[in-house]
């Protein structure tokens, strides 16, 4: 198990731990891990089995809660993987249950064969076969206590009806020492309440897979008709179906029809993710040519007991009552419901495996379709991939090419899935590739794969991952002028600071020199310090300039109150401003080098502060109609209104009004309302003139 | 006395009239690389003038001849090559310090510079430093984040600082989280600096983020982790559009609570490490929470560019315990000043009355622990969060958030939404169905929907 989906299942274990109450807090808790770690989903399914299984039974409930709470709440893929183990699940619990919090199981278990309250998916929280069987098996059981009752036993545990004389012993049999549970769970310390076995040992623990979700990474694709994908599904089902009719013999039909309901069933009770909607896209595409069945050759066939409990009308055997006397007990009965394939294990050999892997299966249909120099399906690909499509000449797929099935112990969606990733027409030497720890999504692997170059997909991949990105190798620095300067200053002896807890300690009093000696100019009013250089000084000008401004002795007779804050938008879209930047003070070069566009930007460049009268503030300029952009001025050091002219108590848009003054001939007036007095005019033109949007640079 | 530029003649700060000014005032020498450490009390006024040398208040440098007025504050003013300080006013207490942790905080700066550089080289492609800061209460975090700022301006940065501890406010009231980026000098006697007003003001203003909290802990209810993401959304967002910014990267404050930890597994701080990609982590103080947080994030490297260097800074000796009186005196005093300014900086909140129709108040519902799991429940998480309340005597002295969205919206949007402001409830006529509020600012109450929290506490007597 790889470290992160070990580390994830231990503090979900830990937190179940501590649950022993039906504690909402705990539960939704519980849920907000599962749900942001749906990358691990198997082992936190798998966690929570083995708790439900080996906690004590009266913190069960509270456990099923959280499994109930998951998978309405976050849905597949824990759907997926509980499902595959629900039956079990469910009813060992069950069993050891008391009466009372039977019940509220057996509420559980009616809300999961509906569709989750308030969804819109219309589809219940479990595929009805997983429920039909817990609720076959609560029926017997229902039905064994009724019958019970008629006895004036003392709490018994309900018992299956059975044929066979009931021997009333005060101890369970010896050879059957997983008899059911007596009523009250306390009342049988000594009974060891882990993990009851029923029938033979099918259900061994599944190894926890870890599995990277394809579509963690993985870029929206373009949304894929899942109404299409299912008729085509159906369709090959029907063609399929034809063709087994006629051929009952054909194995490799037998299977492929199997494996194709399965998916059908898959597709229509659980909602995948558009990448590996694709990738079964891509699957079914490539079966669909009809396959010329050319007796392939299976490997030997490990019996696999599938989850994907296929609902074909088999005609498997019956499983019979164990022949032998011994009294049969509920967990016989319940194995006798299970779906048909947890026969014994079946010879290596045997030509007629009883029970398929899906991924074998589709994996077995599609290669004899290859190896019929039909073309190739198409492997894989995300649709913004860089780089050219494989080969595509036909290539069969040895067997051996393919990821052992035999090692997976079970079959599931997610190494199904996983296995669609893998490119289809790969070179037969290629490694079956690890389907867990690397983040970024598998891509077939070029016959000479090279490093991630620029512009590939892995590339591109990690670029749109935005955050931390990657450098691209050939980023030049494109320092921005005022950071560069930092730059630029000696590195060697910084670069020694390593982040770590010791190298804080040294002492290197001799960096302190650049936060002082190195800007020797400092400000008196404020303790702003500047560089010695000129630019420095231009700097520390502008900076008295604005303490100059800022000391306005009018201010506190407007009556200053506190402002709104930023809204969230506005926010992301705000530059903060240095007052000592120079392009506020002074933009004169702007404006000569854009004399034709002076007379417009002069008037857009016009602002007022946002006036205090709330009429006045929702008041639209009454040229145009529209209303204003507030927008926070330095200058001003005040809200305002760009672009804005005030004329005889209305406030109009200065470039409105500009229009309308040609036409009437009247003069635009000077921007008034300033806080600034006689430098207003030149502060006017000042602002940050980029268009109407102006934010206060 | 006229102030001119260049003539450092800088305008003495005007005495409140409730304190008895002792114009005695007392020189202090301190030798290279002491801090003089001092309390002052709220009702005390502490001045202090910085006479020669160079002398720094939780790293922004203290301006010659300038006299600076402390009022409820527990600092520290540290120097580098020794100074001499002229000293005015009555303290609480005083004393200077030979051992400081400020060697540490130097370093930890330049190896953020370090990180910072190389996002410049990168040509803005890699971000900057994303730390998190974290430690019990009253271990000196908002201190160490202070210096880091400053020292991050000084050398010519813009980085953005975080607050997610609703016990202090940043730049706003208690109870909130807030993001700003620092492109200016913070200010020594206001904290953080001052949030826009409708005028001048003379250390240039910061524009925060706002978003409500409104409980006192990030471990009770549920709107801290969305809150988190939410900001963590904004700030990200707000750093790809700056390139100053992103390439200082971003400091986040703490609540002390959230470093306590269930058994060992610190679930807010993993959030937010995970949602702001922290790759810098912080610990201050306990050794405990640095082994385990050195264990956890140690563990998890997938990717070089997604390691946590995880480091422990030693808590200062200065960190004093914060009496819940004094966090309570702190508290109302930033809400003080958000109405009212602080200083010289006077503000004139308005006074309205409004009609309790006028209001859309939400409450926060809080969540009781022995709520039970009910099997059907559909989303666990999806319970309300907030009932809609009508205006009572119960709100009286209370502040309402006014928050960006529209009262018809869906609740998460409302909790995840910004806020405009506070407003303050001074009193409550149920006869008349009238309430009358103190806003910052003139004008119509916004029809925004409000919400009310538990945090802070009521604060009596804003309003006389």
């Amino acid at each position: 198990m790889s470290l992160p989906a070990a580390e994830v299942a231990a503090d979900f274990r830990d937190a179940l731990q501590d649950l022993r109450l039906n504690s909402r807090p705990e539960i939704s808790n519980l849920t907000l891990i599962a749900k942001e770690n749906t990358e691990y989903a198997e082992a936190i399914s798998t966690e929570l089995e083995n708790h439900i299984r080996s906690t004590r039974p009266e913190w069960k409930l509270p456990a099923l809660y959280v499994l109930d709470s998951i998978v309405k709440n976050v849905g597949t893929p824990y759907t997926v993987y509980i499902g595959r183990n629900l039956y079990r699940t469910f009813m060992d619990a069950y069993l050891v249950m008391a009466q009372d919090t039977r019940k509220a199981m057996e509420g559980l278990l009616r809300t999961w064969k509906m569709p989750v309250p308030e969804s819109m998916d219309p589809r219940p929280v479990f595929p009805a076969d997983v429920t039909r069987d817990i609720e076959n098996a609560l029926t017997k059981i229902r039905a064994a206590v009724q019958q019970q009752v008629q006895r004036p036993q003392h709490a018994l545990p309900p018992r299956p009806p059975t044929n066979v004389a009931w021997r009333d012993t005060s101890t369970p049999p010896q050879n059957l020492p997983r008899y059911a549970a007596p009523n009250d769970p306390r009342a049988r310390p000594s009974f060891p309440p882990t993990t009851p076995q029923y029938g033979p040992p099918l259900h061994t623990a599944t190894p926890p897979m870890q599995y990277q979700q394809p579509q963690q990474q993985a870029q929206p694709m373009s949304s894929i008709d899942l109404a299409d994908l299912k008729s085509e599904v159906t369709q090959l089902i029907s063609t399929t179906q034809t063709m087994f009719a006629h051929n009952h013999a054909d194995l490799a039909l037998r299977t492929k029809l199997q494996a194709l309901l399965s998916l059908k069933q898959i597709l229509d009770t659980q909602t995948l993710p558009p990448q590996q909607l694709e990738a079964v896209r891509q699957q079914i595409r490539a079966l669909a040519p009809p396959p010329a069945p050319s007796t392939p050759v299976y490997p030997p066939q490990h019996t696999l007991p599938t989850h994907f409990q296929p609902n074909l009308p088999s005609n498997f055997p019956p499983v019979t009552a164990p022949p032998n006397s011994a009294p049969p007990n509920v967990a016989q009965l319940l194995a006798g419901f299970r779906p048909p394939m947890q026969q014994t294990p079946q010879p290596a050999s045997t030509p007629n495996p009883p029970a398929f892997n899906l991924v074998d299966l589709l994996k077995r249909v599609s290669s004899p379709a290859q190896s019929s120099s039909i073309p190739a399906p198409a492997p894989f690909q995300l649709p913004f991939q860089g780089f050219p499509p494989p080969n595509s000449t036909p290539m069969p797929i040895p067997q051996a090419a393919a990821p052992a099935p035999s090692s997976t112990p079970t079959a599931s969606l997610a190494t199904l899935l996983a296995q669609f990733n893998k490119p289809a027409g790969a070179p037969p030497m290629s490694q079956p590739m690890p389907m867990q720890s690397t983040p970024v999504p598998q891509f077939p692997p070029q016959p000479n794969t090279a490093p991630p170059t620029l512009g590939s997909a892995e590339w591109l991949l990690k670029a749109l991952g935005s955050v931390p990105g990657a450098t691209p190798a050939i980023s030049t620095p494109i320092a921005s002028q005022q950071m560069a300067r930092q730059s630029s200053a000696p590195f060697n002896v910084m670069d020694q600071i390593e982040l770590t807890t010791v190298s804080m300690k040294k002492p290197r009093l001799h960096l302190i020199s650049r936060l002082y000696e190195a800007k020797p100019n400092i400000c008196a009013t404020c303790g702003r310090r500047f560089e010695s250089t000129s630019e420095g000084k231009e700097k520390k000008a502008r900076h008295m300039d604005w303490h100059f401004k800022v000391k306005d002795p009018d201010a506190a007779k407007r009556g200053v109150h506190r402002s709104w804050y930023m809204p969230e938008k506005e926010w992301i879209e705000y530059k903060e401003v240095d007052e000592t930047s120079p392009n506020h003070t002074s933009n004169d070069s702007n404006n000569s080098t854009s004399s034709g566009a002076k007379p417009k930007k002069q008037a857009k460049d016009r602002y007022v502060s946002v006036p205090q009268d709330v009429a006045l503030q929702q008041a639209p300029c009454p040229i145009c109609q529209e209303k204003f952009d507030t927008v926070w001025s330095v200058e001003a050091n005040d809200f305002v209104w760009m672009d804005a002219l005030s004329v005889g108590g209305k406030v109009y848009h200065a470039t409105c009004f500009e229009e309308y003054s040609k036409g009437a001939g009247i003069a635009m007036p000077g921007t008034p309302d300033s806080v600034l007095g006689k430098r207003r005019a030149e502060d006017a033109a000042s602002v940050n003139g980029e268009g109407k949007k102006v934010r206060a640079f | 006395m006229i102030s001119l530029p260049g003539l450092n003649l800088a305008s003495q700060p005007i005495e409140p009239l409730n304190v008895p000014t002792s114009t005695a005032t007392r020189t202090q020498d301190l030798s290279a690389n002491t801090e003089y450490r001092f309390e002052v009390s709220f009702s005390r006024t502490l001045t202090v003038k910085l006479q020669s040398g160079t002398a720094e208040f939780f790293g922004t440098e203290l301006a010659p001849a300038t006299t600076y007025t402390f009022q409820g504050t527990k600092g520290a003013i540290f120097t580098w090559h020794g100074c001499k300080l002229e000293i005015g006013g009555e303290v609480e207490s005083d004393y200077v310090a030979e051992e400081t942790p400020m060697m540490s905080c130097a370093n930890l700066h330049f190896a953020l510079e370090n990180l910072r550089d190389k996002s410049v080289s990168s040509g803005s492609v890699e971000m900057g430093p994303r730390v998190l800061v974290v430690g019990p209460e009253n271990s000196g975090k908002t201190s160490l984040i202070k210096t880091m700022t400053s020292y991050a301006v000084k050398s010519g940065r813009q980085p953005m600082v975080v607050n997610l501890d609703p016990r202090q406010g940043m730049l706003s009231v208690p109870g909130s989280f807030s993001a700003a980026a620092y492109s200016s000098i913070v200010d020594i006697e206001e904290g953080w600096g001052s949030s826009p007003i409708s005028g001048p003001s003379p250390i240039p203003v910061k524009m925060p983020l706002v978003y409500h909290y409104g409980l006192k802990d990030p471990e009770e209810g549920k709107a801290f982790k969305p809150l988190v993401t939410r900001m963590a959304l904004a700030v990200t967002s707000r750093l790809e559009e700056d390139n100053a910014s992103k390439q200082a990267g971003f400091i986040i404050d703490s609540s002390g609570a959230i470093s306590q930890g269930k058994n060992g597994v610190y679930e807010n701080i993993e959030h937010i490490v995970s949602e702001f990609s922290v790759n810098v982590l912080i610990t201050l103080g306990s050794e405990r929470l640095y082994s385990d947080l050195a264990r956890k994030f140690s563990n998890q490297v997938r990717d070089p560019s997604e390691s946590v260097s995880v480091i422990r800074l030693e808590k200062s000796g200065g960190c004093v315990d914060r009496s819940e009186e004094y966090m309570k005196a702190l508290r109302h005093a930033q809400i003080r000043e958000y109405f009212f300014g602080k200083g010289d900086e006077t503000l004139a909140p308005s006074s309205q009355m409004a009609d309790f129709g006028d209001l859309n108040l939400f409450k926060l519902v809080q969540e009781s622990d022995n709520a039970e799991y009910r099997p059907g429940d559909y989303d666990a998480s999806s319970s309300p969060i907030y009932e809609k309340i009508t205006p009572s005597a119960a709100l009286q002295n209370k502040l309402l958030a006014i928050t960006t969205a529209s009262p018809n919206e869906r609740q998460e949007v409302i909790r995840d939404s910004s806020i405009r402001g506070y407003i303050y409830v001074a009193d409550v006529d149920e006869a008349k169905k009238k309430v009358k509020l103190l806003s910052p600012q003139p004008g119509q109450t916004p029809g925004n929907a409000m919400v009310l929290g538990s945090w802070p506490e009521d604060i009596p007597g804003l309003v006389s």
